[in-house]
């Protein structure tokens, strides 16, 4: 195989089974789980302020009072990495040109430099928050092999979309295929891992909020 | 005749400077340094020029005749230059007088008297379907023919994206079986020259390379030689600036396309072809695609006619995303039947209960 | 439409420009620079490197046009021209058509292909004895 059957295959055959599985994987998983329901709380509910399932969603993506303090890798690393991950691929021009002739949907882009800089510190904040997973005994202890696949199929994109960008290591084209070919890996294993938080996150602090609110208790 | 080079050509009138020029003609079309040139002459003057003009056999197979075409547009050295001063072109059915047993006689002559030393040219790809019946010459497969004549050659050339790749005829869904010459043939050396058609200098270059060295150059690993498809289109393309800038054609009529603008959102297949268009270029050095404005389709890969559309950028999509609405379903289908077993599941669980009091509780402790 | 609402652009004279034929002038600097420390000759073939057809004019203009003008008549005609800096030849070779098939900046005192070669000279020298003993 060569670099224009390579790069033919990802961008077709490819990209065409990852986008199947990756939306067998989320539709499944979300009826299911949106579908198990919750036994109806037959107690009358108790009002307390900021104790709801909205409140719960915003209250848990800001840190606890002292906790960046206990635990800064974590909670920086953790913010950085998130947050260059979207913006890396919601805000690059040419990921919004893919959405684009897929779904027809467009909006404004952030200029390339800053979209390169954003990588590298998505990339460092990814090091770091591994490099953290392996010194600390109690996280590597709860770690499981899920856990640094699950790493390693978030960074390999993010790396190999830079090197493209970059011109390094490899040809451009050559690097654009590996690129392609990591997102559909991560793609194909984002449905069945813990990466499915991103779709589950926001729906499961939600219900924390509910069910606990329901009984007077702001978590 | 032996003797240097360089005097054998004195005796047929081209001059020392003629050659000079040749040499340097040579080396810029091989994307060599010009110095190389010089070199080149050096060694080509004092090389002992060949006894005898080597036999060449030219077979078509599944081809449209466009490398034909274009052989015979080559610019020094010219194919008239070629047939009677370097080699002895004893069948090509396009070029050739005769036809019919006449033809076939002289190739099977021509095999008999040179077995083991003939360079063997084979144009358009061989069909394998329905025992290569889809493609005859005088009442035989490609397939036989090759199968017969390729033993005996000294070297095989397959000249264009057909017989190296299997090119056009092979597209999807390949109705005749169309396969590449070194599908068929595994023991003997061949040369790809691929492209639709292969550059004519660079076709010319290669048989000069095998008459003047008398081997056969440098080959990379789909079999082209090094000297003309060491690089990409995209490294030697003159739009290349624009690409790195940024600077894209966006339509074929737009202010960046008149600008003469990178045409890689256009579709252009430049950054993974590799072949000399963009030094060498066409029709005598006159244009070639990318300088007409239009993106380079890549005929010189394998498999080009399938790659996903000659204007689509390579960086989108290739085809539809034709699974997807089906796999939507699919998970839907899926999550629905789980929760319905997760539903059966629960309320089995509900129906098994048995409740437990605190008298019950108490007993249990006791024992 | 009458002919008055068909808008009219005047075209960007720097459009086609890539800005790689500046770093060019710079080398051929270079080279001169050898060429009178060593007298090593050069060159640098144009349709190897990335120049849009803007860029090849651009240079030619800047090189300008010297006194001499040879013109080379083997297998097409040649020009090797000298430009406006002695000791640079902007040469042209053609085909037998007339097409353009290597163009090249050389960098040297006199381009080797003006040059007569010894061993051509001896077979001159030998061609004139051998007019000169049927004359005698």
């Amino acid at each position: 195989m060569n670099e224009l059957q390579f790069l033919t295959w990802v961008r077709g055959t490819g990209l065409n089974i990852a986008v199947g599985l990756f939306l067998l994987g989320v539709l499944w998983r979300l009826i299911e789980i949106y579908s198990l329901g919750r036994k109806k709380d037959l107690s009358a509910p108790r009002h307390v302020a900021g104790a709801s399932g909205w409140n719960t969603v915003f209250r848990r993506s800001i840190p606890p009072e002292g906790m960046v303090k206990r635990s800064p890798v974590s909670y920086l690393g953790g913010y950085a990495f998130h947050i260059g991950l979207a913006i890396v691929v919601f805000l690059f021009a040419p990921h919004i040109k893919l959405i684009q002739s897929l779904t027809g949907l467009s909006w404004p882009a952030l200029p390339s430099q800053f979209i390169d800089l954003v990588a590298v510190v998505t990339l460092a904040a990814m090091v770091v928050v591994l490099a953290d997973r392996i010194n600390k005994p109690v996280k590597r202890f709860l770690s499981t092999f899920e856990d640094w696949f699950t790493w390693t199929v978030t960074f390999l994109p993010v790396l190999t979309g830079w090197l493209a960008v970059r011109h390094l290591l490899f040809p451009y084209t050559t690097m654009l295929a590996l690129h392609i070919l990591s997102v559909e890996i991560l793609l194909v294993v984002l449905p069945f891992t813990k990466l499915f938080h991103a779709f589950t996150v926001f729906g499961s602090r939600w219900f924390n909020g509910a069910v606990n609110g329901h009984k007077g208790v702001a978590v | 005749m032996q003797g240097p080079l360089i005097d054998t050509l004195a005796l047929h009138g081209v001059s020392r400077r003629t050659f000079l020029k040749y040499c340097s003609t040579l080396a810029s079309l091989m994307a060599l340094p010009p110095a190389a040139g010089v070199a080149m002459a050096e060694a080509m003057a004092a090389a002992p020029a060949a006894a005898k003009r080597p036999s060449v056999i030219w077979l078509p197979f599944q081809e449209c005749t466009g490398c034909t075409e274009s052989i015979t547009r080559s610019h020094s050295p010219s194919i008239e230059g070629m047939i009677f001063d370097m080699v002895s072109l004893d069948y090509q059915e396009t070029l050739m007088a005769a036809a019919g047993h006449q033809a076939e006689e002289v190739l099977r002559k021509t095999v008999e008297a040179n077995k083991g030393q003939f360079l063997l040219i084979i144009d358009g790809s061989v069909a394998t379907g329905l025992d290569g019946a889809y493609s005859c010459i005088a009442g035989r497969s490609n397939l036989a023919l090759l199968k017969e004549i390729a033993p005996h050659a000294a070297a095989i050339v397959a000249m264009g994206s057909c017989a190296a790749y299997g090119g056009l005829p092979k597209a999807k869904p390949n109705p005749t079986g169309a396969v590449s010459v070194s599908d068929i043939v595994k023991d003997k050396p061949i040369v790809n020259i691929p492209g639709c058609p292969p550059i004519p200098v660079v076709m010319t270059g290669v048989l000069a390379h095998f008459l003047t060295f008398g081997s056969l150059p440098d080959l990379d690993k789909l079999g082209r030689p090094k000297a003309f498809y060491g690089e990409t289109i995209h490294d030697r393309c003159y739009r290349r600036p624009f690409y790195d800038q940024g600077k894209f054609a966006k339509t074929f009529d737009d202010e960046g396309a008149r600008n003469g603008w990178c045409l890689f959102e256009l579709g252009c297949k430049g950054p993974v072809t590799y072949n000399a268009c963009a030094t060498v270029k066409w029709n005598g050095g006159t244009s070639w695609p990318v300088e007409s404005g239009h993106g380079c389709l890549g005929c010189s890969e394998p498999n080009f006619w399938d790659a996903g559309g000659f204007y689509k950028a390579l960086s989108m999509p290739a085809n539809p995303l034709r699974m997807a609405a089906g796999a939507a379903v699919a998970g839907a289908a899926a999550g629905v039947a789980v929760s319905f077993a997760n539903r059966a599941k629960k309320k089995d669980a509900k129906a098994a209960h048995e409740t437990t009091t605190l008298a019950d509780l108490e007993k249990s402790e006791e024992r | 439409m009458n002919l008055g609402g068909i808008p009219i652009l005047a075209a960007d004279p720097d459009a086609g420009l890539s800005g790689n034929a500046l770093p060019l002038l710079r080398e051929i600097a270079e080279r001169l620079k050898r060429l009178l420390a060593t007298g090593e000759a050069g060159a640098l073939d144009l349709h190897s490197l990335p120049l849009t057809p803007a860029d090849r004019a651009w240079l030619k203009a800047r090189l300008g046009e010297g006194e001499i003008r040879v013109i080379l008549d083997s297998d097409g005609e040649s020009t090797l021209d000298e430009t406006a800096c002695p000791g640079v030849w902007w040469v042209t070779h053609r085909n037998l058509h007339g097409a353009v098939s290597v163009e090249l900046i050389e960098v040297a005192f006199v381009p080797e292909l003006v040059k007569a070669h010894p061993e051509d000279v001896q077979n001159g020298l030998a061609h004139l004895e051998l007019l000169m003993g049927d004359l005698r």
